[in-house]
């Protein structure tokens, strides 16, 4: 009942207009954007937020988030970024429900290049475009992406109601991905490289005591059989070499994330994995264009520590503005 | 039944509507009762919750009037009703082709909220290109789009289909809740959501931005793609 009863109101969109100049253009309403949103509405600076796809980010899928402080009973992904988006537009921020495809800097002013709002110009800009989830590395992903194939365990859980699935991956998203889906699958069998999980402790002793979850230790994945649809996942056993074929009609993946750095790339300088290098004001390496969250280069990557990211380059951001307008008196 | 729309949402709706809403939306509801041809035996608990949320949702504007036909052939067949529930939102610019297939509830709820605002003022937020391009399509084009109500990437894409009818009423959006109709979405092989299907021949899945989206349906309509 609670899955359909649960319902999300949303906050109303607007267009971006290409005739003005923006304080802060930021890219992403992820928590890192949306928190930048909530700093910059605070200072009264014409802050806009475009976001491709919808507000809340990577964490919009997770149902339940345990380790963001104030929520001591945890707190649903969507719940949680719906409040921060509810703050956000209160002090004035503007979500525009748009992609961002390029951005050049042009004198002292940014050019944003976009889907469908066409060019918008701002003082400076904080990306906040997180994460994709990696691709499962075998010849057929293309094939059963949609098929059988999936990257959110929330959205296409219920197709897998009495089946069994595979979960590939063994960090938090994976483990939580594998609890939640126990709601409706009849097993779930967890595919890891190695022999123990990276995930929390917290969560690993939840799904070890979760009699519906199986787990393939020391696993990759070699191959995707099935006609139409995945009807099995076959894996290699990395110490023996063995192969085993499992008997699977849906495979979660959740083995990393590449960061969303392309409308930067040859802009910014990025590390060897794509992530966009930062100093401690969380400026990259152009002036004015500040990076948050997931697509940053930092050794944590969580919503508390996203939002942290947001305050601090809205903050920079802010004295980055107040001194070009200085120099330009 | 207990109310589903938290005090805080209603005061947000009230207010939403009273700035934003011009001319009047008629919201139609198709029900029938248990047994009936067009209901599956996994939606026939959610159509008392469908016609809950939209009973409150109207209450919050005098703009808003809710029209609800229960076994009623005749009408279902003007309608073209294919499943229950079925819910049309006619308005301005819309034509018995801005359909929800059942419940319009979780993230679906604010594609509901934004379409009654669009029907009443009868406007979208589509890009001129996109405005342009859709005129091309003259002949009846059908786009259906499959989603789960805990699907965060999922009313975009209903969102645009819909638009995409207002804009042209040639075409039909659909939003098919995956849950209530298995067989319909075993039909086109729905794994995953979004998964948008366009006249039977064109399908995508996940969340296309709107020029990619607009491509896949004019390749649906016949349309030969100018750059
Ligand atoms: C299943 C799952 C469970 C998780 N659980 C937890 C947890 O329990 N606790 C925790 O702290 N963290 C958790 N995480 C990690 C957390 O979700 C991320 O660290 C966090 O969301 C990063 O925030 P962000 O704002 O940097 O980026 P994101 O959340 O990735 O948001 C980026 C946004 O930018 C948008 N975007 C990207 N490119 C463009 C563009 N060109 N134009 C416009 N918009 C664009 C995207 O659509 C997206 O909405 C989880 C992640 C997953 C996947």
């Amino acid at each position: 009942m609670e899955e359909f009863t649960n319902i999300f109101v949303g906050e109303e969109t607007v267009k971006a207009d290409s005739k003005i100049i923006y304080d802060i253009a930021i890219i992403g309403a992820g928590p890192g954007g949306l928190t930048a949103g909530i700093y910059a509405g605070r200072s009264r600076l014409k802050t806009l937020i475009f976001e491709r796809l919808s507000p809340g980010g990577q964490i919009a899928v997770s149902d339940q988030v345990d380790n963001y402080p104030g929520f001591p009973e945890g707190i649903s992904g969507k719940e949680l970024t719906d409040r921060m988006e509810k703050q956000a537009v209160r002090f004035g921020a503007e979500i525009v429900p748009d992609e961002v495809r390029k951005i050049k800097k042009e004198g002292n002013l940014f050019e944003l290049e976009t889907a469908s709002s066409g060019i918008v110009k701002s003082k400076a800009v904080i990306i906040a475009t997180g994460a994709d989830p990696v691709k499962l590395p075998v010849p057929e992903e293309e094939k059963f992406r949609g098929r059988g194939i999936s990257y959110c365990a929330t959205c296409d859980a219920a197709f897998f109601k009495d089946k069994t699935v595979a979960v590939v991956g063994g960090g938090d998203t994976a483990i939580a991905d594998a609890i939640y889906l126990t709601k409706f699958a009849k097993e779930v069998i967890v595919v890891h490289r190695r022999d123990q999980l990276r995930a929390v402790k917290a969560l690993q002793e939840e799904a070890f005591e979760n009699p519906k979850i199986k787990f393939q230790w020391n696993s990759v994945s070699e191959h995707v059989i099935g006609e139409n649809k995945v009807e099995g996942l076959e894996v290699k056993n990395v110490k023996t070499g063995e192969k085993v074929l499992l008997k699977v009609d849906g495979i979660f993946v959740a083995i990393g994330t590449v960061p969303n750095s392309n409308i930067v790339k040859g802009l910014v300088e990025l590390n060897e994995k794509g992530f966009i290098k930062t100093n401690q004001n969380r400026e990259t390496s152009v002036k004015g264009l500040f990076a948050v969250g997931d697509v940053r280069d930092t050794p944590l990557r969580q919503v508390v520590t996203a939002a942290g990211d947001g305050a601090i380059a809205e903050f920079s951001a802010e004295n980055y503005i107040k001194n070009l307008e200085y120099i330009e008196r | 039944m207990e109310k589903l729309l938290k005090e805080k949402d209603e005061k947000y709706i009230k207010d939403l509507f009273s700035s934003k809403l011009e001319s009047e939306v008629e919201l139609v509801l198709f029900l029938q009762s248990e047994g009936g041809d067009k209901v599956t035996k996994f939606n026939s608990q959610y159509l008392p919750y469908t016609e809950e949320i939209l009973k409150e949702l109207v209450s919050l504007s005098d703009k808003l009037t809710l029209t609800v036909y229960k076994d009623d052939k005749e009408k279902e067949e003007e309608y073209g009703v294919e499943q229950i529930s079925a819910l049309f939102v006619e308005g301005k610019n819309t034509n018995k082709n801005v359909i929800y297939y059942g419940i319009p509830s979780g993230h679906e709820f604010s594609s509901l909220l934004e379409d009654i605002i669009d029907a009443s003022r009868g406007t979208t937020e589509l890009s001129d290109k996109t405005k342009a391009e859709l005129k091309r399509i003259t002949s009846p084009t059908e786009i259906l789009v499959f989603v789960t109500p805990s699907c965060p990437y999922c009313p975009r894409a209903v969102r645009t289909a819909h638009q995409m009818a207002m804009e042209n009423n040639n075409i039909k959006g659909v939003m098919i809740e995956a849950n209530e109709f298995p067989e319909w979405s075993q039909k086109y092989s729905v794994y995953a959501v979004p998964k948008v299907v366009i006249n039977d021949n064109v399908q995508f899945e996940g969340a296309l931005p709107e020029d990619a989206y607009l491509e896949n349906v004019l390749k649906g309509a016949g349309k030969i793609i100018l750059e």
